[in-house]
Formats: C-alpha cells, structure tokens, sequence
C-alpha cells in the first residue's frame, strides 16, 4: 500500500459523491436558514453529513440542543475572559476580599449547580425520547470490514437483503439492530440522529424517524481498521408508498442479463466463481461473504459509498479492489483484460 | 546536648505520634474524603444495581418503578448522611466562633478547622454530586 | 497497625524550637565543615559515573527531558497526520502508516508525555517544596526512570521498523486483538512496563508528601503543589490498576488465546472498554491536576499575596479526584448501555464542571484580591485559562448524552480534548518551565522568545483546533486517513494544518530558547519571582543538598511571612546541617502534624538500578516476540538484582542509633511498622495492587451481568477441595507470618525463623493447590474457565512474591539484618500478607463460590 496505490484513491475519489439534486439543494438551503446565522456563516450547516443540517426527528432535537448549550457557551466563555483580563490588565489593584470570595461561592458553586442541574433536567428525558421504538419496520444492519450488510424486515416477516445502502420512509420511525462480524463499527446518519456502536457478540438498538425525502450520507465512526476511512454509505429517504414499492423490489430475484455485454459479463462472473462470495438471487451465486448484488445496479454507490454505479467504476472497483480499499478481504481480478472488466461492470450495472 | 529534665516534656515529639496520627490525627485526613467516599459508593451502587437489574430482572424497555423506588429511598439517606457529616464538619470548621476563613496558623486548633473546612466543602460538593446523580432516577423510566 | 518495635529509641529534646533556639549563632569554622561535609555526601558522581546519580535534582531533569522529548516525537507525528489531511484524499501517508501514527501520537502523549511529565515535575520540584534532601527513595526514582526510558524508546522505536501499535491507543478488542504482527503486543507490554514506573513514582510522591515535610508544615500551611500531588497520586494508585488487570487479560489472549474478549467464546469486548475508560478518564484528571497545582504555584506569585480560597483549592482537587471516577462511561455512551446507566455518568460528568469550576474561581478571586504582575510564565497561565474554558463548556455539552451520540468519535471531540489537556495541560507546564527554570537552571529564559512562542503557540492553535469543531458538526469522523473531496471539510482542514505548523513554529521558539541558554552561566537573582514558597531558598551557585538545613516551617509562605528564613537556613540554624555519617540523610515527620520523628538515611548513586531495569524491560520486552525463556530469565535476574539492592542499601540496623538532628533535637535513625517511609511505600502500592485485583473480580462478574451463559450450564467448576486447601494455606501462611514478627519481637528469633520457614513452605503449597484447582480447566475453551485460570495465576504470583519476601525475612533474621529492634522488613511483609490473604480469600471465594451461586 504505498504511493501508487494512494494516487488511484485519489483519482477514482473525486467522483464518489454524487451532487445532489436541485430538490434536495433547495431543502438544504432551507434548513441552513433555521440555523444560527454565525454557524451558517461558518459553513458549518452544509453537507449531506452534518449534524447541523438535520433530516430527522432526532438530529433536528440535538441540533436545538446544541444551538441552545453554544449560547450559553459563548457567553460564559465572554464573560470568564472578560473577567479575567479586567483583573490582570486593566484594573491590577486590590479588590475587597469579600468580592473575591463572592466569586468563589457564586461562579464556582452556585451558578454551575443550578445551571448544570437545569441543563440535565432538560436533557434527561430526550435520551429515553430519542429511544422510543420503531414503527415496525426493522433494518438490520451488520458492520464487516469495511461494508455494511443490511437486511429489511417488515411487520409481515418480509426480507430483503441488500448492502451499503440503507433506505427509509419518512415520517416513520425505523428500528436498527446493529451488530458486527469481527470488530466494532458505530452507525452513524448525522443528518437523522446520533449513532450507536455495532459489536461483535451484542445486538445494539437505535431508531430514527427521517422527517424528510432526501439522499444523505453516513459513515463508520468507530475506528475499524485499515479503511476505516473508506467504510460510509448513502442514505435515502422516501415517501412510504415509493419506499414500500422499492421494498418489494429489493426482495425480488435479480433480472437476467438484457444484452449481449452483459451476458458476458454473467459468464465471467460465473467463471471466476464470485457466487462463492456473493449473493446474485434467482442465479447459482449464493455466496455470503461478501455484499448481496442481487440489485447492485440500482444502488447509490458501490464499495461503501467509494463509487458510483458505472460499468466503468465496477470495472475499476474489481480490477483494482485493494488498491482503493487497503486491506479488503475481496481478491482483485487484476489478471482480467479491461474488456472483460468491462463486461462484467455492465452485467453488474444492469442488476437493477 | 539534652537536657533529660526536658526529654519527656509536652513539646518533645511523642515516639507513637504516628500511631496517634494513623488512629485519630490521621482519621481526619480520611475524615474529609467521607462526603465523596459516600458519593463514590452511592454512584457505583446505583450503577451497578442499574446494570444488574436492567440485564438481568427487566427485560430491555421494561418498566422499573421498583428499582426507581429503591434509589429514590437509598439517595435520600445518603443524602442525608452527607448532610450529617456536612453538619459535623461545619462545626468542626467553627467558622461562627472565629471568623476565620483561611486557618492557616501554625498551631492544633487551625489545623483542625482547616480539615473540618475542607471536609465542609467536600460534603457540600458531594451532595450535589448525589443529587445530580439522583435525577436520571426522576427523568429516566426506562433501561432502554 | 503495626506500632514501633517496644525498645526502639524515642525522638528526645525540644520541640518546637523557640526563636531564641534559632537565633543562636553557629561558629563560621563550623558552619563551613558542615556544609563541606553534606557537600561531600551529597556529591552528583563526575564523568561516566555520573549516570549513576540517583539524586532528585539530576534524575529529574533527566526524566523530564526524556518526557519532552517523546511530546516533540509525538508532535511531529501529529504533524505528518495533519499533512495528509491539509487536502481531500492526499497520498503522504497510506492507510497504514497513519493508523500507526494516530496510534503512536495519541500513546505516547498519553503514557511518555502527560503522566510521566507529572511525575518528572514533581521528583525534580517536590523536596523543593517541601525544604527535604531528596525524595524518600532516590533509587526507586531511578529505577522508574530507567524504566521509562527503556520502555519509551521501546515503543517508539517501533515506528522506525513499521511494526507500531494501529489499533488507537484505546486497543478496542477485538481489532487490536486480531491486529496481525507484534504492534499490539508492543503496546500492551511496552505500556505496562511505563505504567508500573509510573505507579512507582506515584508511591514515592505520595510518601514524600506524607512523610517528608519540614517540620512544622501541617497539612493547613503545605504548598498547594503538595496537595496536588497527593491527590493525583492516589488517583494513579486506583486508575492505573485497573488497564494494567486489563492488559493482563489482553496479553494473554494475544498469546495464549484465552478468550476474555472474544464473543464466539463467551467474551465480550466491552469488558476491555470498562477497564480501558476507568483508567482513561480519571487519567485526564490526572494530566489537569499537576498543572493546574503549577498554575496555584504561579498566580499568588503574580497577585503578591497567599492565595485566596486554600481550603476551596483543596476541596475541588479532592473532589475533581473523586469525581473523576465517575465518569469513564461517557467515552461509551454509544455503546448501547442501559439509558439510566447512561443517565448515572451524564450526571457525573457534570458534577464534575463544579470543583473544576472553584479552582480557576479561586485562581481569579486571588488575582483580584493582589496587585497583579503581568510576568511571562502568568501568560501561559492566560492562555491556558482561555483555551481551557472552551475546553470546558465543550465539554459540559458532550456530557449530554443525546448530543454525545452525534459528536462522539468525530473532529468535535479531536477539538474538545485538545483544548482540554492543551489548555489544561501544555499551556500551564511550559508557564511552569519558564517559572521554574531559574529554579533549575540557575538561568533564566529569554523574556522576549517567551513571547514570541507563546503567541505562535496560542495563536497557532486556536487556529488548528478551533475549525476541528466545525469539520466534527459537518460530519468528519476521527481516525480518518482520508475523506472525499464533496464532504466539503478540505477547507476546514487546510486552515488546521497551517494552524499545526504555526504550532511547531512556537515549539520551535522554544526548544531554541532552552538550548540556547545551555551554555550560559547567567547571574540571577535567588528569588527572581519575589516569590514566597520554599523552592526559592535554593542555592546559586547549584548545591547538590537541596536545602543546607531544613527548616521549621510556620506558614504557607515562609519566604514572605518568616522573616530572615533563607538566612537561617543558609547559616545552618535549622535541623540537619551537618552530615556526620557521611551519609545522606533527610528528616521523616509525622502525617499530619510534620513533626520530626527520625533521621531517614537515602540511598547514594548506583548502578543497581540499571541493572534492575534492564533486566525488568527484558522480562516485558521478550514476551513481544515470544521468546518467553530469556523473559523467563530477565525475570529472575531483575527479582534477583531489586533484592539485592534492598539487602544492600534499605533498613539496615544503624551504628548509631539516635543523633543529633541539630536544634537540641536527638532523633533515631531507624524506623519500622507505621513510622518508617517504606511501611508506607508498602501499604500505597499494595493499595494499588488490590485495586487491580478488584478490576479482575469485576471482570468476573462484568461476564455475569453481560452474557446470558455466564458461567455456562454444566460447565466444569474449579476443584472444590484444592480451592478450599488453597485458601487454608494462605490463610495459615498468613498467620504465621503474623506471629513470626510477635515471636522476633519478643526475642524469640529462632520461632520466628520456624515460622517463616513453614509460612513459606505452606505459600508454595497455596501456589500448587490455586493451580490444581483449576488445572482440569481448558482455559482457551471459554471465558470462564479462562477467568478463573487468570485469577488462580493472579494469585499464584502474587503467592511467590510472598514466599521470596518470606525467605528474605529468614535470611535478614539469619544474617542480622532483622533484630528483635529493628524489624522493619518483617513489618513490611507483614502488612503485604494482609492485602495476600485478603487477595488470596477473595481469588478462592471467586473460585470455589461465587459459580455455584450464580449458576
């Protein structure tokens, strides 16, 4: 893993978030303005996968929280400088004793107890409201180095099997149960909510409740080794109905190749034996190891949110697997000729 | 150099003062970590019996009023410990009798109110400790 | 409790000295054949030798160097991070070599900067302080030292061959424990090595500040420093303990595969969390305290006047100690724990914003009270001030569990921390070097370079640390080797980067300055600060004795409020002028009143300790490569080198057993049971030794709460008969240690020989059963056959230690060493079998009980 291989992350990354649609632009640009006009100034309310740029019922309650506890910060911050430089710089004379102690009793004593008894009278209770149960719909999600493997299950018993992508119906509340293969994750959707760890030997429970539709990213937050750094996933939110219909879908087996590349692309598939790894419902690969690609045609992104779905970008992502994600378990196919690269991108590009 | 007269008067060091120190003198270094050696076990009591009852008696997001019930009852008598020992030091301090804020003479009497001081401020600090550490007791309803 | 053997000779004479006593004069002639005299003790060895010195004032410049040095190491690491992260998807470093760097930056600010820098403070200004010799043990100073040394160059040495720890330097099983190559195994031995250094000196700091104050220095009138020390001391003694339990388990699972973290095998990883935190975050706390005791040490200083609120000082790092404890959870509030258990440390973690909060009030109402003078190191101070603040609000938010679950592990927290222990700790401890430095140097450093780092520093790092917030609030995670462009935190991280190397600019300013005042002999005044603690009665030109006589203290500020002190001191008026013996000699007082009970002899310059480190850092060091028979040796040899240096130089019966102390005051000059230092020393580190033990119960019973199969249906049960035949063998071993002491205190030496002799036997006896009962058990199988075999090996350690101590006693009552008098070995291991028997009972009642009920 030394110099080259960094230069090919570098020139295949630029590409691997897709710009958002005028939609969800527009909605972002709403949220900033409920933000504080200083943090906006900042910068600090862009990006799909900022805390202060909720989506959700819960990020939306933290971000309030935030903004309310910075406030405060800032002001006590002003007024203990401010304090401060007065008695060394402009006013170095005795002051009465008493003042002092005063101070004692009053900044260091009473003033925090009160205060820091309000702000957790107050915050106290939005732990257990953040952990209120889900509406039904459960999403499974286990961290493996470094993807994310994600099973729905509906109230009816319904599974679907996908990866790296998780997709929800606003306006209600999901329940997550998170676990990991061999080392600890942490699932994290800034723009819905906080994250919990994902570990091994335990099942951790979080819901969230998107308020809105949208693309968003999350990421790993836990460190997990080698591509910690490349281990996210794309986010979205949709209309319950549309999401329902997706659902339905994503349980479905995959579509048979439609042309002639693609077919090919199927051979070679079948021919270098990655059914032994990975799941292509409806075909002979029945592999658990790594990512279902039952419907990886119709996925945000591929390789955890690294690149998106292009013939061209899958071509690259199996020709050159460990050169973008250092230490990946998966083998690269370096010793197929770009054609046939090529051709197994399309087949798997057309498994929408 | 010595006179003998004098090797047994009241000002020459006592050969077991550190035995005295260990069982009285000493005690009062200890005595001023009580209010927090209160807080301490009432916290990592709370935490544990939490962890055990939440793990093992109430399945996940179950209801626990018995055991909210418990910790309000066991807080409010370690609350009240610290207000004796609080108390106690208080007078130790003797702060109404001689104003004195600072004790720091070199002599018996200061040393002690200096300590009965300290451990005066330690309790105040330790009840509120308790207190904050009561009101996840109020707020929270639930393990989940 | 154990009293002073019956016969043992009493302090005779006057005390306190009157101020006619101290006013009489001492003939000139006499006056310089004492001081030539200590000067001849207390020589620092020349040439080669002169690393052989043991003496406070050189180990501790040494260490505190050594401490700097890994800061500047782990700096520049923190620099080639923030290289490769100035732009999106940089190529410097690759994924591996900056997971060893992140790793390595944060490990060695930890376990070679932060905490040792303390210590190395404290060994080289405490006697100062306190107007003693030199710290009770010199060579165990020594032996930390070289240990550290060792140790660090160890650790980090790995960096150089690609084969560093990069798993973080929280080592979260199960990725460090499925980490391939030895890095993880570097960490945890290597680190554990430091951390029993580090518990060493603890002891000694405690011990010197119990035991080593002038006489007339009551707990009200010591320097807050001392405070200080002690408490951060006793929160090394209960935090260290429980990482050192978990790096025992960890090791043997890297090693052996007993599986105390693995879930397919009844582990759980968070196990590992709980230890790691219950260290980690009461170590935090341990970096702030020493330099916030700098800062009490500056700012009355500055005001001119005792500061205001000592008793509120006090109380808050008491508290700030206590509290402490109780928040370890916070670094774990995403780990899905039971809402009201997170409730608990939320709670906690705000209680703590008070005491923390009367300490700086304190430090403002004494500047308020004063007339300030703005000096160099009170602009440090400042600085530390402002950026600790921001730290500290951070902070007060991130106790908020909802608001920690969208922050947590991201550049929000990198910021926060930084400006914790930045501001609480960086900040105050260069003010500290720039205030103490005539102190050390005998020189002083350039006011206007001092000026010019301390804006590049602070400048610098508003500048690297403040945008850390926002690329955390936009979404960056920590630990990231790279992000993608469209994240839009590039410019977040460029503005960092620059920010890092305005930071190093001032470091550099720095490091400039002092190597720049190497060479030079400056001629500044003895009290440059005017300030009024003992420190300043130091010697200029540099005398190796630390105090020419040690004084009768009568005030927090002797310098100020005792008129004509320095004078007196400098004149020999006061106690210990002379050095009859030829030997080093300090003053041991009582706890809590300091009043002078013995003359304690110190040990001189010696290679012993080398050896002893040397041997020790192989017996850690070869494990990592798995050569375990040279660790096997190294082990022996260090066992076989630490005794002989306690033979050789510790509580041997004196010729002379009561002596002038000067001022008509005749003392003894030996100690036993509670009077003597190492009693003490004895009973702080068993203090600590038990607290890791607890850690290891608590592990038992963390399995217990944690796995629904713990201990396993119709799992196999330790023996019962070789558990109960452990138990009794430690408990008659014990007993016969007991008696032993009684029987050679009544003059019976032969009966207390026999006794020890079967007490040794019946130890040996307690090791074997403690292993059979468990020897049917295959401890790779599952976490609870191997927690039980950790606890019978715990104990069986712990039982050949008690067995060599008791075939030391023997042989100290054969040799003479140990009379009917002078028993003070026999009382130290005495106590030592108190904590083995409680230590031992427990393991059994673990073994043999505990299962069977829960089951």
């Amino acid at each position: 893993m030394h110099g080259g291989a960094e230069r090919d992350v570098m020139a295949v990354m630029p590409v691997a978030c897709m710009p958002q649609t005028n939609r969800q632009t527009a909605a972002a640009c709403r949220r900033a303005a409920g933000c504080l006009a200083m943090l906006a100034l900042l910068g600090a309310c862009e990006g799909r996968q900022a805390v202060l740029n909720p989506a959700g019922q819960d990020a939306a309650v933290i971000a309030r929280l935030f903004l309310g506890m910075l406030t405060g910060a800032v002001i006590l911050w002003l007024l203990v400088a401010g304090l401060f430089l007065y008695v060394t710089v402009f006013r170095v004379s005795h002051m009465p004793r008493r003042w002092a102690e005063s101070l004692i009793v009053g900044g260091g004593v009473l003033f925090p107890t009160f205060v820091l008894a309000g702000l957790l009278s107050y915050s106290l209770p939005l732990m257990s409201s953040q952990r209120t149960g889900g509406d039904g719909l459960v999403v499974h999600v286990r961290g493996e180095q470094w993807w994310w493997r994600v099973t729905y299950e509906t109230p009816q018993g319904n599974r679907a099997v996908s990866a790296n992508e998780v997709r929800l119906p606003a306006g209600r509340r999901t329940e997550f149960r998170l676990t990991a293969d061999k080392v600890i994750h942490s699932f994290w959707i800034p723009a819905l909510g906080g994250k919990t760890d994902m570990i091994p030997g335990r099942e951790t429970v979080m819901t969230l409740e998107p308020a809105e539709t949208g693309l968003f990213r999350g990421q790993c937050a836990e460190f997990c080794g080698a591509s910690h750094a490349l281990m996210a996933f794309e986010v979205e939110t949709m209309a319950p109905d549309l999401f329902d219909e997706w659902l339905r879908h994503a349980a479905s087996d995959a579509v048979p190749p439609a042309t002639e590349a693609a077919r090919r692309g199927a051979g070679i598939f079948a021919a270098e034996g990655c059914g032994a790894c990975h799941t292509v419902r409806g075909t002979p690969a029945l592999g658990r190891v790594g990512p279902d690609l039952t419907h990886v045609g119709s996925r945000h992104s591929i390789g955890a949110a690294l690149l998106p779905v292009t013939a061209a970008d899958l071509a690259l992502w199996v020709g050159r697997t460990g050169h973008l994600k250092p230490d990946v378990e998966m083998p690269q196919y370096d010793h197929l000729l770009p054609d046939a690269l090529l051709d197994l991108g399309r087949y798997l590009e057309g498994l929408k | 150099m010595t006179d003998p007269a004098r090797s047994h008067d009241a000002t020459s060091p006592r050969p077991d003062e550190d035995r005295q120190a260990f069982a009285e003198a000493s005690e009062s270094l200890w005595r001023i970590t009580f209010g927090p050696a209160l807080w301490a076990l009432h916290f990592a009591g709370s935490y544990g019996v939490a962890a055990i009852w939440c793990a093992k008696v109430a399945a996940k997001g179950q209801d626990i009023a018995p055991l909210r019930l418990g910790f309000a009852v066991v807080t409010l008598a370690v609350l009240a410990a610290i207000g004796w020992l609080g108390w106690r030091s208080w007078r130790q301090w003797d702060y109404l009798g001689d104003r004195d804020y600072e004790n720091a003479g070199a002599n018996h009497e200061d040393r002690h109110q200096f300590l009965g001081h300290a451990a005066f401020l330690l309790s105040i600090v330790s009840f509120v400790g308790v207190v904050y550490t009561g009101l996840p007791v109020v707020f929270v309803q639930a393990c989940r | 409790m154990t009293a002073s053997a019956p016969r043992a000779p009493r302090p005779e004479g006057p005390y306190p000295p009157t101020d006619e006593m101290l006013a009489r004069p001492v003939p000139s002639d006499l006056q310089e054949a004492q001081a030539d005299r200590l000067r001849a003790a207390w020589r620092t060895p020349q040439g080669w030798r002169y690393w052989s010195a043991v003496n406070n004032s050189e180990v501790g410049v040494w260490y505190t160097l050594t401490a700097f040095g890994f800061m500047l190491i782990a700096g520049l690491l923190a620099l080639a991070m923030r290289v490769q992260l100035a732009v999106p998807q940089n190529g410097v470093l690759d994924a591996d070599r900056f997971n060893q760097f992140f790793t390595m930056h944060g490990s060695a600010m930890m376990f070679l900067f932060a905490v040792p820098m303390f210590e190395a403070f404290s060994i080289l200004i405490l006697p100062a302080f306190l107007g003693a010799r030199d710290m009770p043990f010199p060579r165990l100073s020594a032996y930390g030292y070289w240990c550290f040394l060792i140790g660090g160059t160890f650790v980090m040495g790995s960096l150089l061959f690609d084969a560093a720890p990069k798993a973080g330097w929280f080592m979260y099983p199960p990725l460090a424990t499925r980490e391939l190559g030895i890095g993880s195994d570097i960490w945890l031995l290597g680190l554990s090595f430091i951390e029993i250094a580090s518990i060493a000196a603890a002891v000694e700091l405690i011990v010197g500040v119990l035991k080593c104050r002038p006489p007339g220095m009551r707990v009200n009138i010591m320097p807050l420093y001392a405070w200080y020390v002690l408490v951060v001391g006793g929160m090394i003694l209960f935090a260290f303990p429980p990482l050192i339990a978990g790096d025992f388990l960890f090791e043997l699972q890297r090693s052996f595969d007993w599986p105390f973290f693995d879930p397919e095998r009844g582990g759980d990883p968070l196990l590992w969390q709980h230890l790691f935190w219950i260290f980690g975050h009461p170590e935090v706390y341990i970096v702030f305290l020493p330099s916030i005791a700098i800062a009490a040490m500056i700012v009355p200083t500055v005001a001119r006047r005792p500061v205001v609120g000592y008793s509120w000082i006090v109380l808050s790092a008491v508290g700030t100690g206590f509290l402490s404890f109780g928040l370890w959870v916070h670094h774990m509030f995403t780990t899905g724990l039971p809402t009201i258990s997170l409730g608990f440390f939320s709670a906690a973690s705000e209680a703590v914003v008070i005491p923390t909060g009367i300490q700086l009030f304190a430090f403002v109402a004494t500047l308020m009270v004063g007339r300030v003078r703005m000096s160099l190191p009170m602009l440090w101070i400042a600085g530390a001030l402002a950026i600790f603040v921001a730290g500290g609000l951070t902070g007060v938010m991130l106790a908020i569990v909802p608001f920690n679950w969208q922050v947590h592990d991201t550049y929000f927290i990198v910021a926060h921390l930084h400006y914790t222990l930045f501001g609480g700790m960086v900040f105050p401890v260069i003010g500290g070097v720039y205030y103490f430095y005539p102190f050390i140097a005998k020189r002083l450093l350039s006011e206007r370079l001092g000026r010019i780092a301390f804006w590049l520093i602070f400048v610098g790092f508003n500048v690297t640390f403040f945008p850390m917030h926002i690329a955390g609030l936009e979404g960056m995670p920590r630990r990231v080797f790279t992000y993608p462009a469209a994240s839009g935190w590039g410019l977040w991280n460029m503005i960092s980067t620059l920010g890092a190397f305005v930071i190093a600019g001032g470091f550099a300013v720095f490091v400039y300055d002092l190597l720049r005042s190497m060479g030079r002999r400056g001629d500044i005044p003895r009290n440059p600060w005017q300030a009024g603690t003992l420190e300043w009665s130091h010697d200029i030109p540099e005398e190796a004795w630390g105090a020419r006589s040690i004084p009768y203290v009568t005030t927090r500020y002797p310098l100020w409020d005792q008129e004509g002190i320095v004078a007196r001191m400098d004149a020999g008026r006061y106690y210990l002028p002379d050095a009859e013996t030829g030997a080093r000699e300090t003053l041991v007082t009582s706890v809590i009143d300091a009043r002078p009970l013995h003359i304690q002899t110190v040990t001189g310059p010696t290679w012993i300790t080398h050896l002893a480190a040397i041997f020790t850092g192989g017996a850690f060091i070869f494990p990592t490569f798995h050569l375990y028979a040279p660790a096997v040796v190294c082990a022996v040899l260090a066992v076989a080198a630490i005794i002989w240096w306690l033979w050789t130089a510790t509580a041997r019966p004196p010729e002379i057993p009561v002596r002038d102390a000067g001022l008509d005051l005749r003392l003894p000059t030996y100690a036993s049971g509670v009077n003597a230092p190492g009693w003490w020393g004895m009973w702080i580190t068993m203090l600590g030794d038990a607290t890791a033990f607890a850690s290891l119960v608590f592990g038992f019973f963390f399995y217990w709460t944690a796995r629904p199969d713990f201990p396993p249906a119709g799992a196999e049960h330790a023996a019962p008969f070789w558990v109960a035949a452990a138990a009794l063998a430690f408990g008659l071993s014990w007993a016969a240690t007991l008696v032993a002491r009684q029987s050679n205190r009544a003059g019976s030496r032969g009966r207390a020989m026999a006794l020890l002799a079967a007490g040794f036997v019946l130890t040996v006896a307690g090791c074997g059963a403690a292993l059979l009962s468990v020897l049917a058990l295959d401890p790779a199988a599952h976490v609870y056959p191997a927690i039980l075999w950790a606890l019978a090996v715990w104990l069986c350690a712990h039982g050949g230690v008690g067995a060599i101590m008791q075939g030391y006693c023997i042989a100290g009552l054969v040799a003479g060493k140990l009379t009917p008098d002078y028993d003070a070995d026999l009382c130290n291991v005495t106590l030592y079998w108190h904590f083995l028997a409680l230590t031992a009972l427990t393991a059994c009642a673990v073994l043999g009980i505990a299962p069977r009920l829960l089951a």
